[in-house]
């Protein structure tokens, strides 16, 4: 029953936060920080249920299925036996180290968000979006998966429109010009993007069930279905579209610049991880026979991906812009590494995804920040501000050279995994996307250069370079766990391993 | 019993009406209880009469149906106060409407509840108010005559109107039918009979508006479609190009016609008329075995979450005076609990998941999937997903801008009890879909 609680429980009960806690707004975010914690030992405990079930009471035949199987059954509800639809819960080592990361990431959330205004609201809706993401990585339901999926866009659309930057868009609609503040511009083309590429997937998952019968990914097999090629682009549409990848990604730079920094991190840090979670579950997993037919569009996507945003982010001024389009550049990498449909692909995308996430959030934090501080967001207007926030500027400078792969931490690892695997998969050629690490440096280093270093700019001189210690202890966190795991990948390699065993592990 | 009890306290309620409002409202609301434990014990019309049965499926709408009435009653004031014993007639009828299995009893039927709308409409207080009304009585006389002549011709080659005995296969039929259904069609509000209902939803009062616009669509929906079942089966050709056809026509041309709204309640009018068109969907589908789930789904799905937005609206007008969008700035601060309410359903309208208007949806456009019209499904998924657009415009207007006045709207105890009811179905429907799939579908 505790898994299914940590799934509802936060949805009902997070008004209820916000109704008791509105006269004393500070109590909120203990609340929520409890309330995460303790998601965060539930989903180690299952992590060791996982990694050594042998350790544990379980049943004979449930232990015989996790051995089989891989997945841990943590039960099923809300039956319904005419439409086979069913809430099943049922997580592996995948989805286990996805929880991981998104509990660990609210966790830090809290910290960096600790003097956000309208504290009530901000942290009721922040429980709120713990349980549908929880959801999305622990239910093996298909339609289940994609309600979770849509739900989490609810407080998303909130959290970016309320708390997100200021600033004023202008845009034409048939003729019609509406004016709005670039937040709330942000968060409804957020919400509408995705919910419309969500609608392919949709069909594509009714789809699934019409051609075999079955709701649970568990139970489908690929060899049943008659249209394999037209389901499969229908569900990477949805994907795709939240990765994002190349033709699909303009929503992100918009909704990542204005939302809240300590948003933007759950954003780049989960919510792109729900794309490429399902790119693994749905697609090589679900289809594997279909996705070797249609592996080397994915890889195309992914390399466009990768470089278009790159230079993109070389191009731009606005240092949350350049952050966000770095993040996109990554992502396409993790799109190139799916598409290798090896073990040591997969291994390689989920050690960048976990990577990914805590190298982007210390940039998306900082950058926030600085903008906070000097109320500009153009680089070439900042400068010399080693000499006033020399933490914020260490921190930044670490984790910008991870994101362009400096060895020693977490963006190594997972840059060279990824090129190692590609080229065993699709050849020498594939030796280009070593380019994308050129791109990386020239945006990062450019943008030390322009904003870290050089001549303190009047801007910077007048600013006031305050940083709370919560905000502080946060980024110290990520500089640990991008060098700890940067000189000792094993503890991801290994749960890798057991996620992907079926590929033949080493 | 139940018809009986509710037809009796629909006569008994106005004396009430002048002197004691609360006294009415109680009445009507042990009425609503009484007719539902009667319904519960399986004794409802077809205690009494023949042509009428009760199954599970019926059950669970005529439950959805008396809560929803109560709902609305619960929320009345002021000179909405006539509309008490007209629901009380109503939901008598469309119990009748429900249950029956008879065709000539449909028609007829199908025309009470229509006389019932008429007089709903006829609280006139203002211009528009009678603008509205107008609109609604000539669509519906107009509808009455096409629905008889169709009517006439199906009877000269029938032997039986029981659902189950009629002769189908006759020479003018298919003819009968399909003037029948474009009768049919404006009481449905597709595309292109929604003329009427654009304007008639939004000019007449809100509460008369939430149950022309949700009670007596779903309703006629659910009844539509047992009514027709036998004549989609026999004609699946034209079953699946008439159906999809309008399906895809209605929301399309209503999606986009409610995107240049600035009236709310226009909005949530052409919502209306889009909500049909999904609704078609499992109609087109009818050789699946989930299009009559699917059907009853969205209706009752949908008879919470439309009548709920009206009644919202009914309170915002009254006590806030809003009428276009930019009079509902800032509403989230200066009215939390309306607002609340509003954009949960608002949500559910949209079908965002856990809400009735998702599940609803699924299930629907699953028939749609199951009988092998996946592109319809695409589009229609397609439709549903840009409609989201003009319900985020309206919490845009709720939540993220400033208010002009700062005067606080307060939500009356009969009020918040009618939307938590309404929100209790929203949701209990969002979640369990296992009564209304398990009441249609037997494994």
């Amino acid at each position: 029953m505790v898994a299914v609680d940590i799934i509802f429980a936060p949805i009902f009960l997070s008004a209820l936060v916000y109704f008791l806690t509105r006269g004393a707004q500070h109590i909120t975010k203990y609340v929520a920080l409890a309330w995460f914690v303790v998601l965060f030992i539930i989903s180690l405990n299952w992590l060791n249920q996982i990694m050594h079930p042998e350790s544990y009471a379980f049943a004979p035949e449930v232990l015989q299925y996790i051995k089989a199987t891989g997945f841990l059954p943590l039960g099923e509800f809300l039956s319904v036996p005419a439409f086979g639809f069913s809430l099943t819960l049922q997580i592996d080592a995948l989805s286990v180290a996805m929880l991981l990361l998104t509990a660990g990431l609210l966790i830090l959330v809290v910290f960096t968000s600790w003097e956000e205004k309208n504290q009530a609201a901000y942290f009721s809706l922040l429980i709120l979006f713990s349980g549908p993401i929880f959801g999305v990585f622990m239910t093996t339901n298909v339609l289940w998966f994609f309600m979770f999926w849509e739900l989490t866009l609810v407080p998303m659309l909130f959290l970016v429109g309320f708390w997100g930057a200021e600033g004023v868009e202008i845009k034409k609609v048939f003729n019609v010009e509406i004016k709005l503040p670039s937040k709330v511009y942000a968060a409804i083309k957020f919400f509408l993007y995705t919910h419309v590429f969500a609608m392919f997937m949709f069909v594509g998952f009714f789809l699934l069930f019409k051609q075999t019968g079955y709701w649970d990914i568990t139970l489908i097999k690929e060899a049943t279905l008659a249209t394999p090629a037209l389901i499969w682009w229908l569900m990477f549409l949805g994907f795709a579209a939240k990765l994002p990848t190349f033709p699909f990604h303009t929503w992100l730079p918009d909704a990542h610049v204005q939302a809240p920094s300590s948003i933007s991190v759950l954003l780049a840090g989960v919510l792109l991880k729900m794309g490429a979670y399902g790119l693994i579950r749905f697609t090589v997993e679900l289809l594997p026979a279909t996705t070797a037919k249609f592996a080397m569009w994915m890889v195309v996507l992914g390399l466009a991906t990768t470089f278009f945003a790159g230079l993109l982010a070389v191009y731009e001024r606005h240092i949350k812009k350049m952050v966000a389009y770095s993040s996109i550049s990554h992502m396409g990498l993790v799109v190139v590494a799916v598409a290798t449909m090896s073990y040591d692909g997969l291994s390689a995308a989920l050690y960048e995804m976990i990577g990914h996430a805590l190298v982007i959030s210390p940039l998306f934090l900082i950058a926030g920040w600085l903008h906070h501080k000097t109320h500009t967001w153009y680089m070439d207007e900042m400068g010399g501000i080693m000499k006033y926030a020399p933490y914020a500027s260490t921190t930044f400078i670490l984790a910008g050279m991870a994101a362009l792969g400096l060895p020693g931490t977490m963006g190594f690892v997972g840059e060279l995994t990824i090129i190692i695997s590609s080229v065993k998969a699709f050849g020498w050629w594939i030796a280009v996307i070593a380019l994308a690490g050129f791109i990386s440096a020239g945006y990062i280093i450019w943008a030390v250069r322009r904003a870290i270093h050089g001549e303190p700019s009047e801007i910077v001189k007048k600013a006031n370079f305050h940083m709370s210690f919560p905000e502080k202890f946060a980024l110290a966190v990520f500089s640990f766990l991008i060098v700890y795991f940067g000189v000792n990948p094993q503890p991801i390699f290994d749960i890798a391993n057991k996620a992907f065993s079926f590929f033949g592990g080493m | 019993m139940s018809f009986i009890v509710l037809i009796a306290a629909g006569l008994i309620v106005p004396i009430f009406y002048r002197n004691n409002i609360f006294i009415a409202k109680m009445i009507a609301l042990i009425a609503f209880i009484v007719a539902a434990y009667f319904i519960y014990q399986g004794n409802s019309l077809n205690a009494i009469f023949p042509y009428f049965v009760m199954n599970k499926a019926t059950m669970i709408m005529e439950f959805a149906l008396l809560a929803t009435l109560a709902a609305v009653s619960l929320a009345l004031t002021g000179f909405e106060r006539p509309l008490i014993a007209q629901m009380l007639f109503l939901a008598g009828v469309s119990l009748g409407l429900l249950e029956t299995n008879n065709f000539f009893i449909y028609v007829v039927l199908f025309e009470v509840i229509a006389i019932i709308s008429y007089i709903l409409v006829a609280n006139i207080r203002n211009f528009y108010n009678a603008e509205g009304a107008i609109k609604a009585f000539i669509a519906g006389a107009v509808a009455s005559g096409i629905i008889l002549l169709g009517f006439a011709l199906f009877s000269f080659t029938t032997d039986s109107f029981n659902y189950a005995q009629m002769n189908v296969s006759g020479k003018f039929t298919l003819i009968a039918v399909a003037i029948m259904l474009a009768g049919i069609f404006y009481k449905l509000t597709i595309v292109p009979m929604h003329g009427w209902a654009a304007d008639a939803y939004s000019q007449v009062n809100h509460a008369a508006a939430a149950i022309l616009s949700g009670v007596i669509k779903s309703v006629v929906l659910v009844a539509t479609f047992k009514a027709f079942y036998k004549f989609m089966i026999a004609y699946p050709v034209a079953t699946v190009l008439i159906f999809s056809f309008f399906a895809i026509l209605t929301m399309t041309l209503a999606n986009f016609m409610a995107l240049f709204q600035k009236r709310v309640s226009k909005i949530l009018a052409y919502s209306s008329i889009a909500h049909s068109g999904y609704a078609l969907i499992p109609f087109a589908a009818a050789a699946s075995v989930f299009s009559y789930a699917g059907v009853l789904y969205y209706a009752i799905a949908y008879i919470f979450m439309q009548t709920s937005v009206f009644l919202i609206l009914n309170d915002f007008r009254r006590e806030a005076g809003v009428k276009h969008l930019h009079d509902l700035k800032g509403m989230g601060k200066r009215a939390p609990l309306h607002s609340l309410f509003f954009t949960i359903q608002l949500f559910s309208l949209a079908g965002i998941p856990l809400l009735a208007g998702f599940l609803a949806k699924a299930v629907a456009f699953y028939a749609g999937v199951d009988a092998g019209l996946w592109p319809i499904v695409l589009v229609a998924a397609l439709n549903s997903a840009l409609a989201v657009a003009y319900y985020a415009w309206i919490i845009k207007h709720l939540y993220f801008d400033e208010a002009k006045i700062n005067s606080t709207v307060k939500m009356s105890a009969g009020s918040l009890i009618g939307q938590l009811i309404l929100l209790a179905g929203t949701i209990y429907f969002g979640i369990v879909a296992a009564d209304v799939i398990n009441s249609t579908i037997t494994v």
